[in-house]
């Protein structure tokens, strides 16, 4: 039988990341701070893209790698707009997309926030004005916050969500 | 491709037969050859090319290109190192190929909505990156429409909603997917008819990301353009850049500087590198093993961070440019970076032998997502999916460019074509790069990296072998500006290898073997 107790006593399995980053703890700590403050302890995204290059996606995938460990701070991507409070959004928006980013949105409950992450995303880059997109994500939907960069760093999109819990708590 | 000319009108004529004169083939910029074909001649020549195994690679439009005819439609045939390039004439109606070389099939539809062009006896006639939005008539790629925004169609008929192929049956349900997945992952549909669990058949729709690549590049001067191509797909920045690159260099004469090719050569391993590492993790992340997926995430960003110690850029963007590289690597950095190779090296092995000597990786990876050795060629799929489905293709080796012809990988197929085998191949493959660029970092030979570029009007395809294939490149200047650029990704190839992959599989595995394929959206949506 497995004693509870020997258990808690037993040194952890797991190894220690070689690095640490200290900017990242910081901004991870104050994200935890204004997520439990906002959003009773723990926020939900969903990411959407509407016509970026991959590359934000990729960024944003690795927010979840040993590196960042974004959970930890008490942020959560989900699977469904239905489960979201973020939407988060790369890339312009294309003609194609159009249409099931409009209804990804509708499908998020209230109260939402859209963050435009990406060059692409918060005004149309340099696909402004040409015949396959409709501009940045505001052409579809209304955005709370946006993030630049061709893409944005990691860190970049951390600071930025920083800012939106901040502007959420305004909200309130 | 091949260099001599004599020689490589002598294996061209092989293909076509000595009913061609070989003074009709005329060699391009870049060691490709063209053949303008006549309208009788046409048929029974891609009969004769198809017989002799040669695989059609490309197959674009474009306007202008000859005086007696406003389109022409060029056939982009290789076989082994021979690149051939039919140009065929035509006022807007052409037969179609796709019965006899699938590849076309897409490449088809894609004229057919850039250009209006409309292809006799195609199998398939729906539209492919316009979707029913569009209004009837639109073909933006014609030099007659404006790149402006353009009315869209507010409301579309369900009669006119994009037809699915029907599949009926006792027992047989739909399950469609997308275009907005789960995952952070980029869009697609994905309609599978399902049987019990097992899938029976699986249709993609893709091109919900069509942003324009093409039409966005015409007009601009040639290094305008470069940041479009890195735009085409993230993950292969430097692999399209280099492409779009090579052949501007090729076709103005201009000479790249050794140093800068062995260092673009670093990058484009290093991209290699960091995208087989994502597909990995990916892979493992899909069967619910992060203890596994986390050995090659943490890599993978490390490879992130060198690329923004080297060049300013996680994705080393803005580092190649038209005669070179934008700027040097210092050697302090190129020291930090063969440290980092070594104990990548170490680390990795250690991750590797974590996974394969995992039984319950090994039950999910095999025999999962099987694509057979029969269907390469006729799709065109290359890469590592090909390679581990026994196909001998990497253009490092069959068309080096730069300095491949002096640093030559050895491509180590396997011929089960699983899920496995892919992950098999995507490990040699990392180790292969490591090495590679070790030993380019021995023999890096000092100078500048950049010559000016030369300016002049020409054309030309180049291939580069990104981390998911052959990329395909062909550049059209005329006076001094960028007439037609023209970019085929692997993915828009590969995609259609999914299709077959899935058959018999069940719905779960799908992620794991779409993963495993690691296809570009954006690439291929363009």
């Amino acid at each position: 039988m497995v004693n509870a107790l020997s258990c808690l006593l037993k040194r952890k399995v797991t190894e220690d990341p070689l690095i640490r980053d200290d900017d990242i703890e910081q901004i991870g700590r104050d994200i935890r701070r204004e997520i439990d403050a906002v959003f009773g302890r723990s926020l939900a995204i969903r990411e959407l893209d509407t016509g970026s290059d991959n590359a934000t996606e990729i960024e944003i995938n690795n927010l979840n790698n040993p590196y960042y460990d974004i959970e930890r701070f008490g942020i959560t991507f989900v699977a469904s707009p239905r489960h979201a409070d973020v939407l988060v959004v790369t890339g312009a928006v294309t003609h194609n997309m159009a249409g099931a980013a409009r209804k990804t949105y509708e499908a998020m409950p209230s109260p939402k926030f859209v963050v435009a992450v990406g060059d692409d995303a918060c005004d149309g880059g340099i696909f402004n004005s040409t015949y396959a997109v409709l501009g940045g994500a505001e052409m579809v939907f209304p955005v709370d916050l946006k993030i630049p960069g061709n893409p944005p760093t990691p860190k970049d999109i951390l600071t930025g969500l920083l800012a939106l819990m901040k502007h959420a708590g305004k909200t309130r | 491709m091949a260099t001599d000319d004599s020689s490589g009108i002598m294996a061209v004529q092989g293909l076509v037969g000595p009913e061609i004169a070989a003074s009709r083939i005329t060699p391009g910029c870049n060691g490709e050859y063209y053949l303008h074909v006549g309208e009788t001649e046409f048929g029974p020549l891609v009969t004769s090319l198809a017989l002799h195994k040669c695989a059609l690679i490309g197959l674009f439009c474009t306007e202008g290109f000859v005086s007696a005819s406003r389109f022409s439609l060029l056939y982009v045939f290789e076989y082994k190192a021979t690149v051939l390039i039919l140009v065929r004439n035509t006022g807007g109606v052409a037969t179609s190929v796709a019965r006899l070389l699938p590849s076309a099939s897409w490449f088809e539809r894609e004229c057919r909505d850039g250009f209006g062009i409309e292809f006799d006896g195609a199998f398939d006639e729906r539209r492919l990156f316009l979707h029913e939005t569009y209004p009837e008539g639109f073909h933006p790629l014609l030099k007659s429409v404006r790149n402006e925004p353009v009315a869209m169609r507010s409301a579309v008929d369900p009669a006119e909603e994009y037809p699915f192929r029907k599949v009926t049956g006792v027992g047989i349900y739909q399950v469609p997917v997308g275009p907005v997945h789960a995952g952070i992952i980029e869009p697609g549909h994905f309609r599978f008819s399902v049987i019990g669990e097992k899938i029976f058949n699986l249709e993609i729709r893709m091109f919900y990301k069509h942003r324009g690549i093409e039409k966005l590049a015409e007009g601009k001067r040639p290094q305008e353009v470069v940041h479009i191509a890195e735009a085409v797909s993230g993950d292969e920045t430097v692999a399209n850049a280099t492409a779009y690159c090579c052949a501007v260099e090729k076709c103005t004469g201009t000479a790249v500087p050794d140093r800068a090719w062995y260092l673009r050569t670093i990058l484009l391993e290093l991209e290699r590198i960091g995208s087989h590492l994502g597909d990995q993790a990916g892979m493992l992340i899909d069967i619910a093993f992060p203890l596994g997926a986390n050995q090659f995430a943490v890599i993978r960003e490390d490879v992130f961070r060198m690329n923004a110690l080297l060049t300013g850029s996680r994705f080393m963007r803005g580092m190649v440019e038209i005669g070179g590289l934008s700027k040097d690597i210092r050697k302090e950095q190129l020291e930090e970076l063969g440290t980092f190779v070594r104990q990548a090296r170490k680390r990795y092995r250690v991750g590797l032998k974590i996974v394969l000597s995992t039984s319950s990786v090994l039950d999910r990876f095999a025999p999962t997502g099987i694509i057979r050795k029969s269907l390469l060629r006729p799709l065109n799929i290359t890469g590592p999916a090909a390679r581990a489905s026994g196909g001998r293709v990497d253009v490092r080796v069959t068309h080096p460019y730069g300095i491949y012809d002096r640093c030559v990988p050895a491509p180590k197929p396997l011929h089960d074509g699983d899920v496995l085998s892919r992950f098999t191949v995507k490990a040699s493959e990392i180790l292969d790069s490591l090495d590679m660029i070790e030993r380019l970092l021995a023999s890096m030979p000092d100078g500048p990296v950049k010559t000016e570029p030369v300016v002049k009007d020409g054309y030309t395809l180049a291939l580069v072998e990104s981390a998911r294939g052959q990329n395909l490149c062909w550049v059209w200047i005329r006076n001094g500006v960028v007439e037609r650029y023209k970019i085929r990704t692997a993915s828009f190839c590969n995609w259609q290898a999914i299709e077959h992959a899935l058959q018999g599989e069940i719905v779960p595995d799908f992620p794991l073997i779409n993963k495993s394929l690691n296809l570009s959206y954006a690439g291929t949506d363009l």
